[in-house]
């Protein structure tokens, strides 16, 4: 690949701009947003649009995997991670710098801040360089990096910043203050200050050092800016040249490294919570990308639902899927409250991160491409209820079924739910006609039982309960059924006629 | 800095108080004992001359220590060899509690217990708040070492001879020097601010000396301080030619600026003498950081010797004086004419004492007529009980007692008339106190319990209690009509050769005249009913 040292995205392989996605329903369908907030907890705000930016073809997506498996490794991760953190500082840096007044001040805190973020990247260089990085993405930057510290760069405008900073810290001067009056002199006195050697005797143990008075305020005080300006005097040649030093590199910060910082954040807040979640005894597994293989996972958990239990302790149910040859559609019936729409969010998510190059909850997966994720869920909230629903349902539904949605990978869960049955039959049978027709592969969870029925491509699964009638949030192939989810219920309380009989 | 003058190791009361000490202060009349040790008897030629009003705060005091028993002899001892030292010398008892009463009421006026308020004002006038507050301390100490080290104070107890060394060791002579003169050399910073300087024609100033160095944002950092000191002179009025030519003499230094001519820079010139001032007033607020909670221990516990003291010339004042108890063994009691003192503090007059010797008993059932002194009786061992287990003295010529470090009271309470009707009730729920909370080292006085129902049921559930509670080791003196239930526990006993049960009455001569002492004596079946029914109705048939 060429390299183009002030074009370059860790994102994608052409370093195409981008637009994020507008808001799409899926993310919130999915509870997608649930995982992106917690992310943004530590990361800030700005990262969230990096997550509505998805790849647009499947080397796209290998090339993100392919990052992705670096930084996830644990030295990279750890460098980039202190990196981001040697950022954060430098950050504060540039915001003290603008509460600053006298000029003298401003040069010295923008050469500290220059220094320290030559020295962020130097340190960047020098353990990525020790990592073994594998991918093109990070390989490349490194290379870019390293231009760009070398001659006449980063690398000596780092040294010499160390160097101005050092002989600021070493000079030293004795203040008096007297008859209203107050001199500076260069040098040193001898000892740690007499009166506080003295407390020290006196007192019999260790003090600690006076502070100075004006430490509450960052910038120069006047008195401070007196003294500053009888020194400047003394040594006219130095602050000079640290002027000079200052107005030379007034723009020292290269646009291509400035995207890669932001970018970055996106593969480092998954990495993160792929971490935590590990250590919280979650797994994930990096999935296979092959077409010609049948689209399947094993042991696939919701995420969101996993990182809410983290706190709540409650067990998060795995399960297994597969498309066979020739299926395009679940079609999943069963109890309330039996695991049907985690499971459907599940897959979706599962599409979501294996797209996105990441590494998914679950043991392992085969995932397609899509170039779209399209989700319907039934708003449960919505004051609308019979006509006024349906036809709010149908008006998210049309557009999802324009001709040019093709290909794309279908969440719906529970359509139709206040049409006849007669009607919400040949209803859902025309939308899963649809789907199919177009290419795309999907979910569908519904109470009715007869849309699993008549087409080749449908597959039927079922949420399924254990012997005590409670449901084991287990999907599985099976033929759908009308269960009768109260007995469950009927049976926890002893109410049953036989029971009420042996009662009463 | 410890005091522990109430205690050889501990400096804050014991927690273990008595149980139900409201009551114990209310059946033995201990107000009035209170009251008298808070006032203090002012003598001329031998005669008392005045009393002062009462020290509320000696009150209080004696409260709490009296209501707070000692468990070993040794720690009443403790406080008898200092109440010698104390009454030997009261001067400096009363000087060290009046000196400590007073930095208490000028702290409290700079701001101590105010911090809330004191942390929302002006940092200026919290510090030199501060620095009144260290002028007051070492000037106070230094007051206490002088009244320890006079000439004219012999001090022999463990306690108070303890006490001194420490102080001394604490705050030296060295000590008080070295806090004078960083005191003297910030004065530049509250000298002036006092009204009484104003209209001096003189002014203090600073001079001080540090080292800098600059830290990467160019401040000041690392500083080290090299002379701080104060310096008076004479004050002219600014743009005066004197003023003028001073200014210019100065300004002459090399390298300088003026930190009066430019407010910015007089502003902070300003910061920066508090912050060096402040630095200096937190090192030496840690010196006296040991002696933040001394002035309260020292004055809460030097007013109860004070107390003791002023107690022990209350005592004399009524008559014959006082002893220091001794301790034996529980079942033992033995004094010789013991006095009911807070009869005698509230009638301002010589109560008559009574003498009793009782080995090996649990039991004392003090019966007979009434007016012969029963309750006086109990109640003066109630009094003697409580003050010898605080270690003070007790108004008798001697007094020798177990240590009962829970003491309970059952006292009929006829005053309360609101609570007429379940009366029995009240009585047995205060007992059931009482029973709750007995235990090893219990001593409980009953006086006319369990009078409010009938003679014959009263002595059923006296007979129950009061048996049940002596096999618990419970030693318990009682003052009863109950006839049946005295009789009962006689009748079981009389022919045994060993007893541990005693019944006593107060002696009466044939002729109706009062001994005081108090006799062994069979209980009567019969009390006053028959003689008020004689008295009133009648004769009456046997």
């Amino acid at each position: 690949m060429i390299k183009d040292a002030n074009n370059f995205s860790i994102l994608n392989p052409g370093a195409r701009e981008f637009e994020p996605l507008e808001a799409v329903p899926f993310y919130q369908d999915l509870n997608l947003d649930q995982v992106i907030n917690k992310m943004m907890l530590r990361w800030g705000k700005e990262m969230k649009k990096y997550y509505r930016y998805m790849p647009t073809s499947p080397e796209e997506v290998a090339y993100r995997r392919a990052v992705y498996r670096d930084i996830k490794s644990d030295k990279v991760y750890d460098t980039l991670v202190s990196f981001t953190e040697n950022l954060a500082g430098i950050d504060l840096l540039r915001a003290e710098k603008e509460k600053v007044r006298i000029p003298m001040q401003k040069y010295v805190w923008f050469i500290r801040e220059v220094g320290a973020y030559c020295e962020a990247y130097e340190e960047l260089e020098k353990r990525l360089d020790e990592a073994g990085l594998e991918s093109e993405g990070m390989k490349t930057f490194l290379s870019i990096l390293k231009d760009i510290l070398g001659s006449g760069g980063y690398r000596e405008l780092a040294a010499r910043t160390r160097d101005i900073m050092a002989q600021i810290k070493s000079m030293r001067f004795i203040i008096t203050y007297d008859k209203d009056r107050m001199s500076v002199e260069l040098g040193e006195l001898e000892g740690e200050g007499a009166y506080e050697e003295m407390l020290e005797r006196e007192c019999g143990k260790e003090i600690r050092h006076l502070q100075n008075p004006f430490i509450a305020d960052p910038t120069i005080t006047g008195i401070e800016n007196s003294c500053l300006e009888i020194l400047m005097k003394k040594r006219p040649e130095f602050f000079d040249g640290l002027k000079k030093t200052a107005e030379l590199n007034a723009g020292y910060e290269k646009k291509v490294l400035k995207r890669f910082e932001n970018e970055v954040v996106y593969y480092l807040s998954f990495a993160t919570l792929q971490r935590e979640m590990e250590s919280a005894g979650y797994r994930f597994s990096e999935p296979e990308c092959d077409e010609t293989k049948k689209m399947e996972a094993k042991g696939l958990y919701d995420l969101a639902l996993a990182l809410a239990s983290v706190s709540s302790g409650k067990e998060v149910v795995a399960n297994d899927f597969c498309y066979g040859e020739g299926e395009r559609f679940f079609v999943l019936t069963g109890p309330n409250q039996g695991g049907k729409t985690t499971f459907a969010r599940s897959l979706g998510q599962l599409v979501f991160l294996a797209l996105m190059g990441f590494d998914v909850p679950a043991e392992s997966a085969n995932v397609h491409f899509f170039p779209a994720i399209q989700t319907h869920f039934s708003v449960e909230e919505s004051v609308e209820t019979g006509k006024g629903k349906l036809k709010e349902e149908l008006t998210r539904l049309a557009p999802m079924m324009e001709d040019n949605q093709k290909d794309t990978f279908v969440v719906i869960n529970e359509l139709f739910t206040t049409a006849a049955n007669y009607d919400a039959q040949i209803m859902g049978r025309n939308v899963l006609k649809h789907f199919i027709g177009l290419g795309c592969m999907g979910i569908y969870v519904t109470h009715l039982k007869e849309l699993s029925e008549g087409h080749e491509s449908v597959v039927s699964l079922r949420a399924t309960l254990g012997d005590d009638m409670i449901p084991t949030f287990r999907i599985a192939r099976g033929e759908a059924s009308d269960v009768a989810c109260a007995e469950a219920v009927v049976n926890k309380y002893r109410l049953t006629y036989e029971q009420l009989k042996e009662r009463l | 800095m410890k005091v522990c003058l109430l205690y050889k190791d501990r400096e804050r009361l014991n927690e273990e108080t008595y149980y139900d000490a409201a009551s114990i202060i209310k059946d033995l009349g201990l107000k009035h004992l209170f009251l008298a040790s808070a006032k203090r008897l002012i003598f001329e030629n031998g005669e008392v001359k005045s009393v002062e009003k009462e020290d509320q705060y000696i009150m209080e005091t004696m409260r709490g220590v009296m209501m707070t028993p000692l468990s070993a002899w040794d720690e009443i001892r403790f406080r008898q060899e200092i109440i010698k030292d104390s009454v030997a010398n009261e001067e400096l008892i009363r000087s060290l509690y009046l000196i400590c009463g007073e930095v208490l009421r000028k702290w409290n006026g700079l701001g101590r217990g105010a911090r809330e308020k004191i942390n929302q004002s002006n940092p200026v006038t919290r510090l030199t708040a501060d620095i009144k507050v260290l002028h007051l301390f070492v000037e106070s100490l230094g007051r206490i070492r002088e009244l320890l080290q006079a000439e004219d104070v012999k001090l022999s107890s463990e306690g108070m001879v303890h006490f001194r060394d420490e102080f001394l060791k604490a705050f030296s002579e060295k000590r008080q020097e070295f806090m004078e003169s960083v005191l003297a050399d910030i004065s530049f910073y509250t000298d002036g601010s006092d009204e009484e300087d104003e209209g001096r024609n003189r002014v203090v100033r600073p001079r001080i000396v540090m080292e800098s160095g600059l830290e990467d944002g160019l401040k000041f950092s690392s500083l080290k301080l090299e002379e701080v000191s104060s310096r008076g002179e004479k004050f002219y009025k600014p743009g005066s030619a004197k003023y003028k030519i001073r200014e210019f003499v100065n300004s002459r230094v090399p390298d300088s600026f003026s930190t009066i001519n430019d407010s910015r820079v007089s502003d902070q010139t300003q910061i920066l003498e508090y912050g060096i001032v402040s630095y200096l007033v937190e090192e030496l607020k840690k010196e006296m950081e040991e002696f933040l909670t001394f002035f309260d221990r020292l004055r809460n516990q030097t007013a109860f010797y004070l107390g003791a003291v002023q107690l022990g010339a209350q005592m004399e004042r009524l008559g014959d004086g006082w002893c220091f108890p001794t301790v034996c063994d529980r079942r033992d009691l033995e004094f010789n004419d013991l006095k009911e003192l807070v009869m005698g503090l509230e009638r301002h007059v010589d109560v008559i004492g009574n003498t009793c010797s009782l080995k090996e008993k649990d039991l004392v059932i003090v019966t007979g007529a009434n007016q012969g002194g029963k309750s006086t009786f109990l109640r003066s061992i109630g009094i003697a009980q409580v003050m010898m287990q605080c270690g003070l003295m007790v108004m008798a010529r001697s007094y020798s007692a177990g240590i009962f470090p829970k003491i309970f009271v059952h006292f009929t309470r006829r005053e309360d008339s609101e609570m007429n009707s379940g009366r029995l009730d009240e009585e047995l729920k205060r007992m059931n106190g009482i029973v709750e909370n007995v235990g090893e080292g219990s001593l409980l006085l009953l006086n006319e319990s369990f009078a409010t129902t009938t003679e014959k049921e009263g002595s059923f559930i006296a007979y129950d209690i009061i048996s049940a509670l002596k096999e618990a080791g419970v030693r318990i003196l009682t003052v009863t009509h109950l006839l049946s239930f005295a009789r009962r526990v006689f009748e079981e006993t009389k022919e045994a050769s060993e007893t541990d049960v005693e019944f006593l009455t107060a002696e009466r001569k044939e002729d109706g005249r009062r001994t005081f002492r108090m006799i062994r004596h069979e209980p009567e079946l019969t009390s006053f009913g028959l003689d008020l029914y004689r008295e009133i109705v009648g004769e009456i048939d046997m």
